[in-house]
This record gives structure tokens, C-alpha cells and sequence, in this order.
């Protein structure tokens, strides 16, 4: 099989998650890896045609209906002419690729979550992968913090977990917003303010990560103040992905590839490498 | 199998038993001055004194812009089908073939690029031995990379000695044999340079980048990319899709690229990992001298001299690279 050609998806159902942003669900063919067998942290190539190809992040679970859910925001050439898009129309996906979050080091783990803006796209992924095992895990939690109260995604089911107790949440907001939608207990802060006196066993813990570049630093500073070690900090690396298989040479993460050695690296193995965060 | 001997004027008979094959491409000397690799149709001799031609062969295996897919309605997705001529290339350097050798590495394997697999296997290729100007560093420093060719013409006095390392070698070998002779000729040893020796290496630690030297050549470099352009082992591409003006047809296309440009590193909302010239010359540096991805620690300049050649700041890496690289050998 040739993987670096796309393979048909049809658009079943639309969900407008926030203003910009939509929940897609695919249909591809039935047992095709592209929907059926990739691990929370992959993505896969969207082929929107006449406007491009762009690597997405899986959003929900592996499906075995052939059903695939990503998260897109209609900001850029590809996801803005997407917003077009209605059920019944076709755009091609090719995946999975790289490398995806160490799913078996965390069992009988502590997970806490760390979501920027977008990137509790594939947390969510991860989320929804984490509570099939969930008795085998300790505690679980999530921090997640977006530009206003408005552009938190998934907010429902996210407060849903809470409620019944399967997860902790903690979220923050840049700024009020329109101050419209009023969230009991979110904070007015960047994200890593969560991290300020959280209590969490570092010994127990794993941390998994996703969010804009620019907030890894402080995460990573703020995670190895609560003394958790490198490599059980996991981060999922932001960079474009023209090819996917390692050759178009866009996505260095210092020596290393994102699309093949990543996307999702632990802080181990990115400490001291040039350019790999911002 | 013993060397053969071929006098240098049975050079276009040779050329014209090839061309019964394939198309034969060479480097020519144009009107211009410029030696470019082009067909060597009759008549026209390539120019085997040259040190060097301005594009490298690589842009056989990855044309400058192709199309990777082509998109309709009816038929989604689908790759070219046009199937690649059989070519051969005749007067290739060891340092072009080491590059070639270093592009098989990326681009062949377990999941090959299938617009290159099929460029490559239908191509055969002849090198020549040469002798190294002031811009080679071809025999300054080992390289791991392998000149693997099909023949090879080794310059002796008189003529060519002329070897085989291919069964497709020695297919065109067989049919050429009465334009060569058996005789016994002394291979001059230094004809592959230092290719295909296994450099032994510490494990290098991170490139300095508080080193003064960086930003010093970033003030000199234009960022004009010629360097890239013009490398054997530079391989990066960008990847465009055009609409069809039906609006229901699209061609995609992959152009090289070059990473000495600021859109190379770009991201989503313009933020870029690699924001200012030195850094990205560093970059480019750590990709030519220590290798990444899956060859991390396999260099991958060949020492052709192009990028020297034909820089407009003057800029050479060599004097940086002697001395960053020995200080990691043993």
C-alpha cells in the first residue's frame, strides 16, 4: 500500500464545538488504519482538494466503523475553506503517523493533563483512551486553559467527568471575555498558573501536554518544580508536517523528526536540544 | 573481475553504444561557460576535465516542482502514472554518486517514495575519477556514505581503467568489450577519496551555539538558499496544491525547498522555531557535517565544493567544520 496517497472520507456530522471551531466526523472505509488503529498523540494528513493537505491530531478514539473525529479551527488555508464543508461531501485522510503518548507506562499511574487552546484536541483522544482503563490508573486530572471562557472546547463533557467524579478539572481563562458565560471556579490566568501549589505525588505521577509552543517553557519549569522527573513529562510537539513520513524535512524538532521520532516526545529526550522548544 | 582499458578516443563509440540503451546524460559545457548535467545526444562529448557541474544529479531522482498527485472527482486522489525512462548518467563524480548514495537512504527503504524508486531503478550510473580543486573536501574528511555506481572510469595514462560493481554493471561491460581491452593498469588508490570508511566517532555533544563564529557567518550569509539549491545531499521540499479552474480538479505539487528561508520553520500563527539566520545556519550546518532524523551522525556533505562555488558572500563552512568536527574524532 502505497501510504502517501489519501484515501476518500465523507463528512457524516458537524458539531460547532465554539465560534471557530468544529468537531468533523469522517467516515472512511471500514478497517482502514487511517480510522481504525492509531494511538492518542498520532495524527493523520487532511486532504481538503484544490486547497491542501495538513496534519491534524486525532481527536477522538480508534473506530472500528471506520469513524474518525478531529477538531479543527477555521483559521488557516486549508481548515478555512473547510468551514464550507457540509455532511455528505468527501475530503481525503491518509495516517496514521509518528508516534503517539506512552499509553502502557501509565498504568497504575497518576495522569495529570495539561491543555492549551486547541491542544485539548488530542487530549481528548487521550482522555476518552484513558477512561476505558481508568480503574487501572490513579488519579486523574486535567488542567486546561484557553484565551476566554467561550473558546474552552468540550467544556460539557469535560464538567460531566468531573461531576461524576472520574476526573479532577481544574481551567483558566487569559481573560473574562464577554464574561457572558460565567464558570464556576475557572480562574482568571495563564495556564500555568494551575500549576501553583497543585498537589500531586511526583513520584506517581505522569504528565501529558498540549498546547501552543509558546506556554511549554513555563509548563515544563512549572512541572519540574513540583519535582516531576523529565521523562515522565510528555509533550506533544506543534511543527508542519508536509509529508509525514520523514522526508520533507519541515519538521525538525532539533535533530529529531516530528512526524516520525514524535509528534509527542518526552522532556528527557528534548532537554538541550536546540530548537525544539521555542 | 580485472580492470579494462578503453583509449580516450574510443570515448564516443562508447557513448554511442549507450545511447542504443538510453538516454545518456553528461556534463556539458554550455555556451555560457556553465557545465550543466545534460544529454549527451551525438556529437556532443561531455566535458570529463570539469570539476564540477552547477545543479548536482539530484535533479533527476527529485525534479525541482513535480506532481506527486493529481485530484478529480471521479477519481480522488491518484499518483502520476507516468513510468520513469530508463537514463544513464555518464562522468559522475564520487562525490555525486556518495550523494546519491545518501538520497537512496531517505528516499528508498521499507516504504519508498515511489516517484524516486522508480527514477532510481531505472537508472544507470557511471562515474569518473577526477582530481580535487581548492573547493573539494572530498578528501579532507571520511564519510560513511558509499559512491556506488554501475561502472567506474578510473583516468590512466592514455585512456580509462574501466571497473564494474553491478551485475548491470557488467551486463554493459559484456556488450561493450570490443571497444576495451584487457591490459594491466595501476588504479591511482586516492580515486574514492576517503567514501565509504566509517569515521569513528565520540558521541557529539549539542552544537555551541554561543560561539561567536555563528552569527559572524550569518552576517555575511544572504540567505539566498544557492547553497542548498546546489547540494548533492539538501533533499527538503515543500509540498502545494493548485486548484484546477474547474474548481473540481487539483494537482498537487512538491518544489524544492530550503531551510535557510524563514518560512521553513514556520508554524501555525507565523511563530517559527528558527527565527533568526544564525540559527538557521546552524541548522543547516548540523544537517551537512552531523546528519539528523534517521541518519543522525552521518554526515552528509559529500565535499563538492558547489555551495563555496557558488555562494555570493564568499562563505565557507570548512574552516568551522575542521575545526567543530575533529575535536569529536578520536
Amino acid at each position: 500500500m502505497n501510504s502517501t496517497i489519501p484515501v476518500p472520507a465523507v463528512v457524516s456530522k458537524i458539531r460547532q464545538v465554539t465560534a471557530d471551531t468544529s468537531l468533523l466526523t469522517l467516515r472512511t472505509n471500514l478497517d482502514h488504519p487511517v480510522a481504525s488503529s492509531f494511538l492518542p498523540g498520532q495524527f493523520l494528513q487532511l486532504s481538503l482538494p484544490g486547497a491542501g493537505e495538513i496534519p491534524l491530531s486525532y481527536c477522538g478514539s480508534p473506530s472500528s466503523e471506520g469513524d474518525i473525529e478531529l477538531c479543527i479551527r477555521h483559521v488557516g488555508h486549508v481548515t478555512t475553506p473547510l468551514k464550507a464543508i457540509v455532511p455528505g461531501e468527501a475530503v481525503g485522510v491518509r495516517g496514521p503517523y509518528g508516534r503517539g503518548f506512552p499509553m502502557p507506562t501509565y498504568t497504575g499511574q497518576d495522569l495529570l493533563l495539561i491543555a492549551g487552546g486547541l491542544g485539548m484536541a488530542p487530549l481528548r483522544s487521550l482522555l476518552l483512551a484513558l477512561l476505558k482503563q481508568r480503574k487501572f490508573l490513579g488519579r486523574l486530572t486535567l488542567l486546561y486553559g484557553a484565551r476566554e471562557i467561550e473558546s474552552l472546547l468540550f467544556l460539557d463533557e469535560l464538567l460531566k467527568l468531573q461531576r461524576d467524579g472520574v476526573m479532577q478539572l481544574q481551567v483558566a481563562a487569559d481573560h473574562p471575555g464577554h464574561g457572558l458565560n460565567a464558570l464556576p471556579g475557572c480562574r482568571i490566568a495563564l495556564l500555568p498558573a494551575l500549576l501553583d501549589g497543585l498537589d500531586i505525588d511526583p513520584g506517581q505521577t505522569c504528565a501529558a501536554l498540549c498546547g501552543p509552543p509558546v506556554v511549554y517553557p513555563l509548563l515544563v519549569s512549572g512541572l519540574q518544580l513540583l519535582g516531576v522527573a523529565d521523562n515522565r513529562i510528555h509533550l506533544s510537539m506543534e511543527r508542519r508536517m508536509k509529508c509525514g513520513v520523514g522526508r520533507c524535512g519541515h519538521c525538525a524538532v532539533g535533530t529529531r523528526l516530528c512526524c516520525v521520532d514524535g509528534p509527542v516526545f518526552s522532556y528527557a529526550e528534548l532537554a538541550g536540544l536546540e530548537g525544539a522548544l521555542v | 573481475m580485472a580492470p579494462q582499458f578503453m583509449v580516450s578516443h574510443n570515448l564516443e563509440a562508447l557513448l554511442e553504444r549507450l545511447r542504443q540503451y538510453a538516454e545518456v546524460h553528461g556534463p556539458v559545457r554550455g555556451d555560457d561557460g556553465v557545465v550543466r548535467f545534460s544529454a549527451l545526444t551525438p556529437g556532443i562529448l561531455p566535458d570529463l576535465s570539469a570539476i564540477r557541474t552547477l545543479l548536482p544529479p539530484k535533479k533527476y531522482l527529485l525534479h525541482p516542482q513535480e506532481i506527486i498527485l493529481s485530484y478529480t472527482e471521479k477519481d480522488g486522489y491518484q499518483a502520476p502514472s507516468e513510468g520513469a525512462r530508463p537514463l544513464i548518467l555518464f562522468g559522475l563524480h564520487s562525490c555525486d554518486l556518495a550523494g546519491i548514495n545518501y538520497l537512496d537512504q531517505i528516499f528508498l527503504g521499507d516504504d519508498p517514495d515511489p516517484l524516486y524508486a522508480a527514477r532510481r531503478s531505472a537508472q544507470t550510473l557511471i562515474g569518473v575519477s577526477c582530481i580535487p580543486d581548492e573547493f573539494c573536501s572530498c578528501h579532507l574528511a571520511r564519510s560513511p556514505l558509499k559512491p556506488l555506481s554501475d561502472l567506474f572510469f578510473h583516468h590512466v595514462e592514455g585512456g580509462f581503467a574501466v571497473t564494474s560493481s553491478s551485475p548491470r554493471g557488467e551486463e554493459l561491460l559484456e556488450d561493450v568489450k570490443d571497444i576495451l581491452e584487457e591490459r594491466e593498469v595501476n588504479i591511482p588508490e586516492d580515486a574514492r577519496r576517503f567514501f565509504g570508511q566509517v569515521a569513528s566517532m565520540r558521541v557529539r555533544p549539542e552544537l555551541d551555539a554561543a560561539l561567536p563564529e555563528w552569527q559572524e557567518l550569518a552576517d555575511c550569509c544572504l540567505g539566498c538558499g544557492a547553497c542548498s539549491l546546489c547540494c548533492p545531499t539538501c533533499y527538503c521540499f515543500d509540498v502545494l496544491e493548485f486548484s484546477g479552474l474547474d474548481g473540481r480538479s487539483a494537482e498537487r505539487v512538491r518544489r524544492w525547498d530550503n531551510c535557510l528561508f524563514k518560512s521553513h520553520a514556520q508554524v501555525a500563527g507565523g511563530m517559527s522555531f528558527r527565527k533568526d539566520r544564525a540559527e538557521r545556519f546552524r541548522y543547516r550546518y548540523c544537517h551537512k557535517y552531523r546528519g539528523f532524523g534517521p541518519l543522525q551522525g552521518i554526515p552528509s556533505c559529500v565535499g563538492c565544493g558547489r555551495c563555496r562555488v557558488v555562494c555570493p558572500a564568499g562563505l565557507d563552512l570548512r574552516p568551522l567544520a575542521e575545526r567543530l568536527e575533529a575535536a569529536c574524532r578520536e
